[in-house]
């Protein structure tokens, strides 16, 4: 059987593992429902002070439950994309079971696809606890189709995977000290929209500033999935974002994959994968 | 076609961002030299031994043809397959077992533990059941299958590092002191294990670093001798013995309790002629026993060879 064929195997093989070693720490889960029931909660009670405030220039904030909600899901996904891989090696690395994954004859993609699939389930589940929280005990509604918003959920999060795929490179040579993580970790949550409208970066911080937001992936993922979401625009009214995380990806994919493939080979030179 | 084909091969690992450091005036250490133009075949069913001191070069070998680390010069190849350009069907060819312990997941159970290296060998889950099952036995791990890593014994854990090293079962394994956390008898059946995979059919070959001399003598058929990164003699362990030193030492002692000792080249007549001699004497001797070089002295004549220059 070829690569390709085994990769369902594969990928299962890092699931199941880490569904295990996941299981091993139940008490972490329930404190995870807990606390995202704690912060949908604070979040109500804080849109509350907004209710009735309406500025035509900001459609997507009607409701600021809905829009922080949606942002907070989104940005949990879009920041597993981002971190899952570096931290998946990072782990492998100082637990020293790296040298005996990469001592199996599975290659560098599928370490990075299967490594990161567990990461990628759960965050899927606890992003969703954010919606469904909102929508069962708050009464936040979504309009829109659910389909368009996965297409903008999957390919942003493709995107910041391609980042955290420079990310885990960094920490595979550098060990620690990743600096796409500080600029993405801090900068997404400030840049991108969750919190607040992205042109209120541009009224108060000038326009340097406010177009640090237009260079995030994240920006554009948020922008087009609380368009469909929230505004309920359809396929013909988010084709700019769409282009944009297109762009990003068509870039970033193949550059990614180039610069890992180096990192783990300088690893090798130098004999330090098993380092950490 | 040689099981594991070694041409040239060196490798000295780089110092990281040595110009990055010397620009910012930083100290720079020199990249160490960790193997120097080594050569060697080791054909299919062999049982070969890489004896040396720590540091002299073993596990980077090892590593080299395990694909985990990337030669400086020069080549390895494993059945025919290049260790960087082919590395990925290298890994199909072997199986590496270290005395390494921090290479499984301690909070899972020795089952899901091999269970997941064998599906990353893309093994399916009712053969690797098998397979695991047969291995538990094999290696008398059957007890502890349903034990979490972090709770097995050190003896234990090594037998579990071999075994994973044969889930895909490999034609060529490297093991890397396989008995070194065994109890005696434990070790006496890991090395007939051994032995016997290298007689089976089809036969795995074997790639063995040791430090326990004795037992590279008794299971290698061919010992390589490494120091300061460079091989400095491959041949049986007797005839590296006898390169050594070619003479042995006799004791024999008579009744009454009096020792003779004395020295004789291997293959000589001079024990032959002392004994007729203590006959002649009307002497009764009740013990003979001969001390030969040993693989111990092979090392340490090299080293000493080394240290000099």
């Amino acid at each position: 059987m070829n690569s390709i064929t085994l990769l369902p195997r594969r990928i299962f093989a890092f699931v199941a593992r880490d569904f295990r070693l996941f299981v091993s720490y139940r008490m972490q889960f329930f404190l995870r429902i807990i606390s995202i029931l704690a912060v949908v909660t604070t979040l109500f009670f804080i849109s509350k002070i907004f209710a009735g405030f309406t500025d035509p220039q900001f459609s997507q904030w009607r409701d600021p439950l809905a829009t922080w909600l949606t942002g907070l899901a989104v940005l949990n996904y879009f920041m597993t994309g981002f971190s899952s891989l570096a931290n998946s090696i990072r782990q492998e690395q100082m637990q020293g079971t790296l040298e005996s994954v990469l001592l199996t004859p599975i290659n560098l993609p599928t370490v990075i696809v299967a490594s990161s699939a567990w990461d990628f389930l759960e965050t899927t589940f606890f992003s969703f606890l954010y919606l469904f929280f909102g929508r069962v005990f708050f009464g936040v509604h979504y309009k829109g189709s659910f389909l368009l918003a996965l297409v903008f959920l999957l390919l942003t999060t493709v995107v910041l995977a391609c980042l955290g795929i420079l990310s885990a490179s960094f920490a595979m040579v550098f060990k620690r000290g990743d600096p796409f993580g500080i600029f993405l970790g801090a900068g997404s949550a400030l840049f991108s929209g969750v919190f607040f409208p992205t042109q209120l970066l541009k009224t108060y911080a000038g326009p340097k500033l406010g177009n640090i937001s237009l260079v995030l992936p994240t920006t554009h993922g948020l922008d087009g999935i609380r368009q469909v979401l929230i505004e309920g625009h359809g396929f013909d009214q988010v084709t700019q974002p769409l282009i944009v995380l297109l762009g990003f990806l068509v870039v970033l994919l193949p550059f990614s994959l180039w610069v890992f493939g180096r990192a783990v080979r300088r690893a090798k030179r130098e004999g330090s994968l098993i380092q950490y | 076609m040689s099981a594991i084909s070694v041409r040239n091969l060196s490798k000295t690992y780089p110092v990281p961002f040595r110009r990055l450091r010397a620009f910012f005036r930083r100290p720079v250490k020199d990249p160490v030299e960790a193997l120097r133009e080594v050569s060697f075949e080791v054909e299919t069913g062999e049982i070969f031994g890489l004896i040396g001191r720590n540091g002299a070069g073993k596990t980077t070998l090892t590593k080299i043809v395990a694909t985990l680390v990337q030669p400086t010069t020069g080549s390895v190849a494993v059945r025919g397959h290049d260790s960087v350009t082919d590395d990925e069907n290298v890994r199909r060819e072997i199986g590496l077992a270290t005395a390494e312990e921090r290479s499984f997941y301690w909070r899972l159970t020795s089952e899901q533990n091999l269970l997941f290296f064998a599906r990353l060998h893309g093994l399916s889950d009712r053969v690797a059941k098998q397979r695991i099952q047969e291995l538990f036995t094999q290696l008398e791990l059957d007890e502890v299958a349903r034990r979490r890593f972090g709770e097995l014994s050190t003896g234990n854990k090594q037998r579990l590092a071999v075994a994973r090293a044969m889930l895909a079962s490999p034609p060529v394994l490297l093991l890397d002191e396989p008995t070194r956390s065994l109890d005696p008898l434990a070790a006496a059946r890991m090395r007939e294990m051994i032995r016997l995979l290298a007689q089976q059919d089809p036969p795995v070959t074997i790639f063995l670093t040791s430090h326990n001399l004795s037992e590279v003598e008794t299971l290698c058929g061919r010992v390589a001798v490494i120091s300061r990164g460079r091989i400095r003699a491959i041949d049986t362990p007797k005839n590296l013995r006898d390169l050594s030193s070619g003479s042995e030492t006799v004791n024999i002692t008579i009744a009454g309790g009096e020792k003779i000792s004395f020295t004789r080249q291997q293959g000589d007549t001079r024990l032959d002629e002392k004994i007729r001699e203590l006959q002649t004497q009307g002497a009764t001797i009740v013990d003979i026993e001969t001390e030969r070089a040993t693989l111990l002295d092979v090392l340490e004549r090299y080293e000493a060879a080394d240290e000099h220059g």
